[in-house]
Protein backbone atom coordinates (compact mmCIF):
# COMPACT_ATOMS: atom_id res chain seq x y z
CA UNK A 1 0.00 0.00 0.00
CA UNK A 2 1.02 3.60 -0.57
CA UNK A 3 2.05 5.01 2.80
CA UNK A 4 1.42 8.75 3.17
CA UNK A 5 3.36 9.17 6.38
CA UNK A 6 6.43 7.46 4.97
CA UNK A 7 6.10 9.60 1.84
CA UNK A 8 6.07 12.78 3.92
CA UNK A 9 9.23 11.69 5.76
CA UNK A 10 10.88 10.85 2.45
CA UNK A 11 9.86 14.23 1.05
CA UNK A 12 11.52 16.07 3.94
CA UNK A 13 14.61 13.84 3.76
CA UNK A 14 15.01 14.43 0.04
CA UNK A 15 14.47 18.19 0.41
CA UNK A 16 17.49 18.24 2.75
CA UNK A 17 19.79 17.40 -0.17
CA UNK A 18 18.08 19.82 -2.56
CA UNK A 19 20.43 22.79 -1.91
CA UNK A 20 23.45 20.65 -2.81
CA UNK A 21 21.78 19.41 -5.97
CA UNK A 22 20.91 22.97 -6.99
CA UNK A 23 24.47 24.07 -6.26
CA UNK A 24 25.85 21.29 -8.48
CA UNK A 25 23.40 22.29 -11.24
CA UNK A 26 24.33 25.99 -10.98
CA UNK A 27 28.06 25.14 -11.14
CA UNK A 28 27.40 23.04 -14.23
CA UNK A 29 25.34 25.82 -15.82
CA UNK A 30 28.05 28.44 -15.22
CA UNK A 31 30.91 26.20 -16.44
CA UNK A 32 29.01 25.00 -19.51
CA UNK A 33 28.02 28.57 -20.43
CA UNK A 34 31.64 29.73 -20.22
CA UNK A 35 32.80 26.80 -22.34
CA UNK A 36 29.82 27.35 -24.66
CA UNK A 37 30.93 30.94 -25.26
CA UNK A 38 34.44 29.71 -26.16
CA UNK A 39 33.03 27.08 -28.55
CA UNK A 40 30.67 29.64 -30.11
CA UNK A 41 33.53 32.12 -30.61
CA UNK A 42 35.72 29.44 -32.19
CA UNK A 43 32.93 28.60 -34.64
CA UNK A 44 32.02 32.23 -35.26
CA UNK A 45 35.57 33.31 -36.11
CA UNK A 46 36.42 29.96 -37.77
CA UNK A 47 39.76 29.58 -35.98
CA UNK A 48 41.62 26.92 -37.99
CA UNK A 49 42.26 23.50 -36.40
CA UNK A 50 40.20 24.47 -33.33
CA UNK A 51 37.02 24.75 -35.40
CA UNK A 52 37.49 21.21 -36.75
CA UNK A 53 38.17 19.92 -33.24
CA UNK A 54 35.04 21.69 -31.98
CA UNK A 55 32.95 20.08 -34.69
CA UNK A 56 34.34 16.62 -33.86
CA UNK A 57 33.71 17.22 -30.15
CA UNK A 58 30.10 18.25 -30.81
CA UNK A 59 29.52 15.30 -33.14
CA UNK A 60 30.83 12.84 -30.55
CA UNK A 61 28.75 14.28 -27.73
CA UNK A 62 25.57 14.48 -29.80
CA UNK A 63 25.70 10.75 -30.48
CA UNK A 64 26.85 9.61 -27.03
CA UNK A 65 24.37 9.20 -24.17
CA UNK A 66 25.38 11.10 -21.05
CA UNK A 67 25.55 7.95 -18.93
CA UNK A 68 28.04 6.34 -21.35
CA UNK A 69 30.12 9.51 -21.38
CA UNK A 70 29.93 9.62 -17.58
CA UNK A 71 31.34 6.11 -17.26
CA UNK A 72 33.95 6.88 -19.89
CA UNK A 73 35.04 9.95 -17.95
CA UNK A 74 34.89 8.05 -14.65
CA UNK A 75 37.76 5.91 -15.89
CA UNK A 76 39.41 8.36 -18.29
CA UNK A 77 39.41 11.66 -16.38
CA UNK A 78 41.74 10.57 -13.53
CA UNK A 79 44.09 9.14 -16.17
CA UNK A 80 44.01 12.38 -18.18
CA UNK A 81 44.48 14.42 -14.99
CA UNK A 82 47.43 12.25 -13.96
CA UNK A 83 49.00 12.72 -17.39
CA UNK A 84 48.72 16.51 -17.16
CA UNK A 85 49.95 16.62 -13.57
CA UNK A 86 52.98 14.47 -14.44
CA UNK A 87 53.64 16.63 -17.48
CA UNK A 88 53.70 19.70 -15.25
CA UNK A 89 56.03 17.94 -12.88
CA UNK A 90 53.66 18.10 -9.88
CA UNK A 91 53.69 15.14 -7.52
CA UNK A 92 49.98 14.48 -6.95
CA UNK A 93 47.87 11.34 -7.15
CA UNK A 94 44.85 12.02 -9.39
CA UNK A 95 43.36 8.55 -8.90
CA UNK A 96 41.40 9.62 -5.84
CA UNK A 97 39.61 12.32 -7.83
CA UNK A 98 36.19 13.06 -6.32
CA UNK A 99 33.22 11.59 -8.24
CA UNK A 100 31.55 14.99 -7.84
CA UNK A 101 34.30 16.58 -9.96
CA UNK A 102 33.84 13.87 -12.59
CA UNK A 103 30.07 14.45 -12.66
CA UNK A 104 30.43 18.23 -12.94
CA UNK A 105 33.07 18.00 -15.69
CA UNK A 106 31.09 15.41 -17.68
CA UNK A 107 27.76 17.22 -17.60
CA UNK A 108 29.40 20.61 -18.21
CA UNK A 109 31.18 19.27 -21.30
CA UNK A 110 27.96 17.75 -22.66
CA UNK A 111 25.86 20.81 -21.89
CA UNK A 112 28.46 23.18 -23.36
CA UNK A 113 27.71 21.88 -26.86
CA UNK A 114 24.03 22.84 -26.40
CA UNK A 115 24.98 26.16 -24.79
CA UNK A 116 27.24 27.12 -27.70
CA UNK A 117 24.33 26.57 -30.11
CA UNK A 118 22.02 28.66 -27.91
CA UNK A 119 24.60 31.45 -27.70
CA UNK A 120 25.27 31.39 -31.45
CA UNK A 121 21.55 31.44 -32.21
CA UNK A 122 20.81 34.33 -29.87
CA UNK A 123 23.61 36.46 -31.30
CA UNK A 124 22.35 35.78 -34.81
CA UNK A 125 18.87 36.90 -33.71
CA UNK A 126 20.07 40.46 -33.10
CA UNK A 127 19.15 42.56 -36.14
CA UNK A 128 22.36 43.40 -38.10
CA UNK A 129 20.85 46.85 -38.76
CA UNK A 130 21.30 47.64 -35.07
CA UNK A 131 25.01 46.84 -35.27
CA UNK A 132 25.36 49.08 -38.33
CA UNK A 133 23.45 51.85 -36.53
CA UNK A 134 25.79 51.55 -33.54
CA UNK A 135 28.82 51.67 -35.82
CA UNK A 136 27.49 54.75 -37.60
CA UNK A 137 27.15 56.41 -34.18
CA UNK A 138 30.87 55.77 -33.69
CA UNK A 139 30.53 52.96 -31.06
CA UNK A 140 33.66 50.88 -30.67
CA UNK A 141 33.50 47.07 -31.11
CA UNK A 142 33.36 46.43 -27.37
CA UNK A 143 30.78 49.19 -26.83
CA UNK A 144 28.58 47.74 -29.57
CA UNK A 145 28.92 44.32 -28.01
CA UNK A 146 28.25 45.23 -24.38
CA UNK A 147 25.60 47.93 -24.97
CA UNK A 148 23.71 46.72 -28.03
CA UNK A 149 24.29 43.07 -28.87
CA UNK A 150 24.76 41.31 -25.53
CA UNK A 151 21.65 42.71 -23.73
CA UNK A 152 19.37 41.71 -26.61
CA UNK A 153 21.01 38.33 -27.16
CA UNK A 154 20.70 37.59 -23.45
CA UNK A 155 16.93 38.23 -23.41
CA UNK A 156 16.56 36.01 -26.44
CA UNK A 157 18.47 33.20 -24.73
CA UNK A 158 16.58 33.22 -21.41
CA UNK A 159 14.04 30.46 -22.23
CA UNK A 160 16.81 28.23 -23.61
CA UNK A 161 19.00 28.86 -20.57
CA UNK A 162 16.07 27.87 -18.35
CA UNK A 163 15.84 24.68 -20.37
CA UNK A 164 19.56 24.04 -19.92
CA UNK A 165 19.21 24.52 -16.17
CA UNK A 166 16.47 21.86 -16.13
CA UNK A 167 18.74 19.57 -18.15
CA UNK A 168 21.57 20.15 -15.66
CA UNK A 169 19.34 19.32 -12.68
CA UNK A 170 18.04 16.20 -14.42
CA UNK A 171 21.56 15.16 -15.34
CA UNK A 172 22.71 15.19 -11.71
CA UNK A 173 20.37 12.21 -11.21
CA UNK A 174 23.00 10.15 -13.03
CA UNK A 175 25.42 11.01 -10.25
CA UNK A 176 24.22 8.11 -8.12
CA UNK A 177 25.82 5.71 -10.63
CA UNK A 178 29.21 7.06 -9.55
CA UNK A 179 28.26 7.58 -5.86
CA UNK A 180 27.45 11.31 -5.92
CA UNK A 181 24.56 11.98 -3.52
CA UNK A 182 21.95 14.28 -5.03
CA UNK A 183 18.17 14.24 -4.45
CA UNK A 184 17.73 11.06 -6.50
CA UNK A 185 20.53 9.19 -4.74
CA UNK A 186 19.08 10.33 -1.41
CA UNK A 187 15.67 8.94 -2.46
CA UNK A 188 17.29 5.61 -3.33
CA UNK A 189 19.11 5.46 -0.01
CA UNK A 190 15.92 6.24 1.94
CA UNK A 191 13.94 3.72 -0.12
CA UNK A 192 16.46 0.97 0.56
CA UNK A 193 16.09 1.50 4.32
CA UNK A 194 12.40 0.55 4.45
CA UNK A 195 11.74 -0.86 0.95
CA UNK A 196 9.32 1.95 0.07
CA UNK A 197 10.62 2.43 -3.46
CA UNK A 198 7.42 3.73 -5.01
CA UNK A 199 6.95 6.40 -2.34
CA UNK A 200 10.57 7.51 -2.61
CA UNK A 201 10.57 7.72 -6.40
CA UNK A 202 7.19 9.47 -6.48
CA UNK A 203 8.39 12.06 -3.97
CA UNK A 204 11.63 12.74 -5.84
CA UNK A 205 9.69 12.95 -9.13
CA UNK A 206 7.34 15.50 -7.51
CA UNK A 207 10.33 17.56 -6.42
CA UNK A 208 11.85 17.47 -9.93
CA UNK A 209 8.48 18.40 -11.38
CA UNK A 210 8.12 21.30 -8.94
CA UNK A 211 11.60 22.57 -9.78
CA UNK A 212 10.84 22.30 -13.51
CA UNK A 213 7.64 24.33 -13.17
CA UNK A 214 9.33 26.93 -10.92
CA UNK A 215 12.22 27.41 -13.34
CA UNK A 216 9.90 27.87 -16.33
CA UNK A 217 7.65 30.31 -14.42
CA UNK A 218 10.61 32.28 -13.07
CA UNK A 219 12.30 32.46 -16.48
CA UNK A 220 9.05 33.59 -18.16
CA UNK A 221 8.52 36.33 -15.62
CA UNK A 222 12.16 37.45 -15.80
CA UNK A 223 12.02 37.50 -19.59
CA UNK A 224 8.88 39.64 -19.47
CA UNK A 225 10.55 42.04 -17.08
CA UNK A 226 13.70 42.58 -19.08
CA UNK A 227 12.21 42.44 -22.58
CA UNK A 228 12.12 45.82 -24.31
CA UNK A 229 8.49 46.81 -24.50
CA UNK B 1 43.03 -10.05 -23.32
CA UNK B 2 42.39 -11.19 -26.89
CA UNK B 3 39.74 -13.78 -26.03
CA UNK B 4 38.20 -11.44 -23.46
CA UNK B 5 37.85 -8.70 -26.05
CA UNK B 6 36.38 -11.12 -28.58
CA UNK B 7 33.86 -12.39 -26.05
CA UNK B 8 32.92 -8.83 -25.11
CA UNK B 9 32.37 -7.80 -28.74
CA UNK B 10 30.22 -10.89 -29.30
CA UNK B 11 28.27 -9.98 -26.18
CA UNK B 12 27.69 -6.46 -27.53
CA UNK B 13 26.43 -7.81 -30.85
CA UNK B 14 24.11 -10.25 -29.06
CA UNK B 15 22.60 -7.61 -26.77
CA UNK B 16 22.38 -4.74 -29.26
CA UNK B 17 19.01 -6.02 -30.61
CA UNK B 18 17.55 -5.52 -27.11
CA UNK B 19 18.36 -1.82 -27.27
CA UNK B 20 17.00 -1.58 -30.81
CA UNK B 21 13.74 -3.41 -29.95
CA UNK B 22 13.15 -1.12 -26.96
CA UNK B 23 13.89 1.96 -29.08
CA UNK B 24 11.46 0.89 -31.83
CA UNK B 25 8.64 -0.16 -29.49
CA UNK B 26 8.87 2.87 -27.22
CA UNK B 27 9.07 5.19 -30.24
CA UNK B 28 5.87 3.57 -31.60
CA UNK B 29 4.10 3.81 -28.23
CA UNK B 30 5.31 7.39 -27.83
CA UNK B 31 4.05 8.40 -31.28
CA UNK B 32 0.63 6.87 -30.70
CA UNK B 33 0.20 8.48 -27.29
CA UNK B 34 1.59 11.82 -28.46
CA UNK B 35 -1.00 12.05 -31.25
CA UNK B 36 -3.77 11.46 -28.70
CA UNK B 37 -2.20 13.92 -26.25
CA UNK B 38 -1.80 16.64 -28.88
CA UNK B 39 -5.39 16.17 -30.03
CA UNK B 40 -6.66 16.54 -26.45
CA UNK B 41 -4.48 19.59 -25.76
CA UNK B 42 -5.51 21.37 -28.97
CA UNK B 43 -9.20 20.75 -28.49
CA UNK B 44 -9.02 22.28 -25.00
CA UNK B 45 -11.58 19.94 -23.50
CA UNK B 46 -11.81 21.32 -19.94
CA UNK B 47 -10.01 19.41 -17.17
CA UNK B 48 -8.73 16.73 -19.58
CA UNK B 49 -6.61 19.18 -21.55
CA UNK B 50 -5.26 20.68 -18.33
CA UNK B 51 -4.36 17.21 -17.13
CA UNK B 52 -2.62 16.61 -20.46
CA UNK B 53 -0.65 19.86 -20.03
CA UNK B 54 0.37 18.78 -16.53
CA UNK B 55 1.44 15.41 -17.87
CA UNK B 56 3.62 17.04 -20.52
CA UNK B 57 5.33 19.27 -17.96
CA UNK B 58 5.88 16.17 -15.77
CA UNK B 59 7.39 14.16 -18.63
CA UNK B 60 9.71 17.02 -19.50
CA UNK B 61 10.99 17.82 -16.02
CA UNK B 62 11.51 14.40 -14.38
CA UNK B 63 14.72 12.51 -15.26
CA UNK B 64 14.25 9.42 -17.43
CA UNK B 65 15.96 7.22 -14.86
CA UNK B 66 13.33 8.05 -12.24
CA UNK B 67 10.43 7.42 -14.63
CA UNK B 68 12.05 4.07 -15.41
CA UNK B 69 12.16 3.20 -11.70
CA UNK B 70 8.59 4.44 -11.13
CA UNK B 71 7.33 2.19 -13.92
CA UNK B 72 9.32 -0.82 -12.73
CA UNK B 73 8.54 -0.56 -9.02
CA UNK B 74 5.29 1.39 -9.23
CA UNK B 75 3.12 -0.43 -11.78
CA UNK B 76 2.94 -3.73 -9.83
CA UNK B 77 1.97 -1.74 -6.72
CA UNK B 78 -0.53 0.62 -8.32
CA UNK B 79 -2.48 -1.88 -10.46
CA UNK B 80 -4.01 -3.79 -7.49
CA UNK B 81 -4.95 -0.45 -5.90
CA UNK B 82 -7.12 0.53 -8.85
CA UNK B 83 -8.57 -2.98 -9.06
CA UNK B 84 -6.73 -4.25 -12.11
CA UNK B 85 -5.30 -7.33 -10.41
CA UNK B 86 -1.71 -8.26 -9.79
CA UNK B 87 0.92 -8.06 -12.48
CA UNK B 88 4.62 -8.67 -12.19
CA UNK B 89 6.06 -6.34 -14.74
CA UNK B 90 9.14 -7.47 -16.63
CA UNK B 91 12.01 -4.98 -16.89
CA UNK B 92 11.53 -4.92 -20.69
CA UNK B 93 7.88 -3.85 -20.37
CA UNK B 94 8.74 -1.27 -17.71
CA UNK B 95 11.40 0.17 -20.00
CA UNK B 96 9.12 0.36 -23.06
CA UNK B 97 6.22 1.88 -21.09
CA UNK B 98 8.25 4.51 -19.26
CA UNK B 99 10.37 5.50 -22.29
CA UNK B 100 7.34 5.54 -24.60
CA UNK B 101 5.25 7.66 -22.27
CA UNK B 102 7.80 10.30 -21.56
CA UNK B 103 8.91 10.42 -25.19
CA UNK B 104 5.25 11.17 -25.98
CA UNK B 105 5.41 14.24 -23.73
CA UNK B 106 8.38 15.57 -25.69
CA UNK B 107 6.95 14.97 -29.14
CA UNK B 108 3.54 16.33 -28.21
CA UNK B 109 5.42 19.60 -27.64
CA UNK B 110 6.76 19.24 -31.21
CA UNK B 111 3.40 18.42 -32.81
CA UNK B 112 1.40 21.18 -31.12
CA UNK B 113 3.36 24.15 -32.54
CA UNK B 114 3.52 22.36 -35.91
CA UNK B 115 -0.27 22.20 -35.95
CA UNK B 116 -0.59 25.81 -34.86
CA UNK B 117 1.87 26.85 -37.60
CA UNK B 118 -0.70 25.97 -40.28
CA UNK B 119 -2.35 29.24 -41.25
CA UNK B 120 -5.90 29.84 -40.08
CA UNK B 121 -6.99 30.84 -43.56
CA UNK B 122 -6.18 27.33 -44.75
CA UNK B 123 -8.68 25.91 -42.27
CA UNK B 124 -11.25 28.38 -43.50
CA UNK B 125 -10.50 27.63 -47.15
CA UNK B 126 -10.94 23.91 -46.53
CA UNK B 127 -14.20 24.56 -44.69
CA UNK B 128 -15.52 26.73 -47.52
CA UNK B 129 -14.73 23.94 -49.99
CA UNK B 130 -16.96 21.67 -47.93
CA UNK B 131 -14.22 19.32 -46.66
CA UNK B 132 -15.18 17.12 -43.72
CA UNK B 133 -12.92 17.49 -40.63
CA UNK B 134 -11.20 14.19 -41.56
CA UNK B 135 -10.56 15.30 -45.13
CA UNK B 136 -9.35 18.67 -43.92
CA UNK B 137 -6.88 17.08 -41.51
CA UNK B 138 -5.45 14.46 -43.85
CA UNK B 139 -5.39 16.51 -47.07
CA UNK B 140 -4.60 20.03 -45.86
CA UNK B 141 -3.21 20.11 -42.33
CA UNK B 142 -1.15 16.94 -41.97
CA UNK B 143 0.91 17.45 -45.17
CA UNK B 144 1.87 20.91 -43.92
CA UNK B 145 2.47 19.80 -40.33
CA UNK B 146 4.89 17.00 -41.20
CA UNK B 147 7.71 19.14 -42.70
CA UNK B 148 7.52 21.55 -39.75
CA UNK B 149 7.51 18.81 -37.10
CA UNK B 150 10.15 16.50 -38.59
CA UNK B 151 13.36 18.21 -37.36
CA UNK B 152 12.03 18.37 -33.79
CA UNK B 153 10.80 14.81 -34.02
CA UNK B 154 14.23 13.66 -35.19
CA UNK B 155 15.80 15.37 -32.18
CA UNK B 156 13.35 13.67 -29.83
CA UNK B 157 14.20 10.30 -31.39
CA UNK B 158 17.90 10.92 -30.77
CA UNK B 159 17.14 11.71 -27.12
CA UNK B 160 15.09 8.51 -26.87
CA UNK B 161 18.04 6.51 -28.18
CA UNK B 162 20.26 8.20 -25.59
CA UNK B 163 17.84 7.31 -22.82
CA UNK B 164 17.78 3.61 -23.64
CA UNK B 165 21.35 3.63 -22.29
CA UNK B 166 19.73 3.78 -18.83
CA UNK B 167 17.75 0.52 -19.02
CA UNK B 168 20.61 -1.52 -17.56
CA UNK B 169 19.77 0.18 -14.24
CA UNK B 170 16.69 -2.07 -13.83
CA UNK B 171 18.62 -5.20 -14.69
CA UNK B 172 18.17 -5.51 -18.45
CA UNK B 173 21.29 -6.97 -20.05
CA UNK B 174 21.68 -4.63 -23.01
CA UNK B 175 25.02 -3.32 -24.30
CA UNK B 176 25.61 -1.30 -21.12
CA UNK B 177 24.65 -4.34 -19.04
CA UNK B 178 27.13 -6.45 -20.99
CA UNK B 179 29.83 -3.88 -20.30
CA UNK B 180 29.04 -3.86 -16.58
CA UNK B 181 29.14 -7.67 -16.45
CA UNK B 182 32.44 -7.88 -18.27
CA UNK B 183 33.98 -5.23 -16.02
CA UNK B 184 32.84 -7.04 -12.87
CA UNK B 185 34.25 -10.29 -14.27
CA UNK B 186 37.40 -8.25 -15.02
CA UNK B 187 38.75 -9.81 -18.15
CA UNK B 188 41.48 -7.27 -17.85
CA UNK B 189 40.09 -5.20 -20.70
CA UNK B 190 40.54 -1.48 -20.43
CA UNK B 191 37.26 0.09 -19.16
CA UNK B 192 37.92 3.26 -21.13
CA UNK B 193 38.01 1.19 -24.32
CA UNK B 194 34.77 -0.62 -23.40
CA UNK B 195 32.81 2.59 -22.87
CA UNK B 196 34.38 4.10 -25.95
CA UNK B 197 33.05 1.18 -28.03
CA UNK B 198 29.58 1.68 -26.51
CA UNK B 199 29.79 5.40 -27.26
CA UNK B 200 30.55 4.56 -30.90
CA UNK B 201 27.64 2.09 -31.05
CA UNK B 202 25.18 4.67 -29.74
CA UNK B 203 26.64 7.30 -32.07
CA UNK B 204 26.09 4.95 -35.00
CA UNK B 205 22.44 4.45 -34.00
CA UNK B 206 21.89 8.20 -33.54
CA UNK B 207 23.52 9.16 -36.82
CA UNK B 208 21.59 6.51 -38.75
CA UNK B 209 18.32 7.82 -37.29
CA UNK B 210 19.38 11.41 -37.94
CA UNK B 211 20.27 10.57 -41.53
CA UNK B 212 16.95 8.82 -42.15
CA UNK B 213 14.98 11.75 -40.72
CA UNK B 214 16.97 14.20 -42.89
CA UNK B 215 16.22 12.10 -45.98
CA UNK B 216 12.55 12.14 -45.07
CA UNK B 217 12.73 15.91 -44.50
CA UNK B 218 14.02 16.39 -48.04
CA UNK B 219 11.26 14.23 -49.48
CA UNK B 220 8.40 15.99 -47.72
CA UNK B 221 9.77 19.54 -47.96
CA UNK B 222 7.20 22.07 -49.16
CA UNK B 223 8.37 23.31 -52.54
Amino acid sequence: MFDLEASYEMFLGILGVLPETLLIAITILVLSTLLGVVLALIQQYKIPVLVQLTKLFKLFLRGTPMVVFLYLMYYALPAIGQFIVTLLGIDYNMNNMSPLVILIVTVSLTLSTFQSEIIRGSFLAVDPGQIEAAQSLGYSFSQTFTRIVAPQAFVHAIPDFANSFTVAIKATSLGFLITVIDIFAQAKIMAAQNFRFVEAFMMVALIYWGIGILITKFADRYENDVRIK
Amino acid sequence: METGMQELLMGFLKTLPINIIIIILSAALGLLFAVLLTFVRLNRIPVISQLADLYVSFARSVPGLILLFIAYFGIPKVLPLIGLGTYDISPMHAAIISMGFYHSGYISEVFRPAYLAVEKSQHEAADSLGYTPMQKFFRIILPQMVPVALPGYGNALVYLIHDTSLIFAIGIVDIMGTAELSISRSYGINQILIYFIIALMFSAMCFTTDGLVRKLEKRVAIR
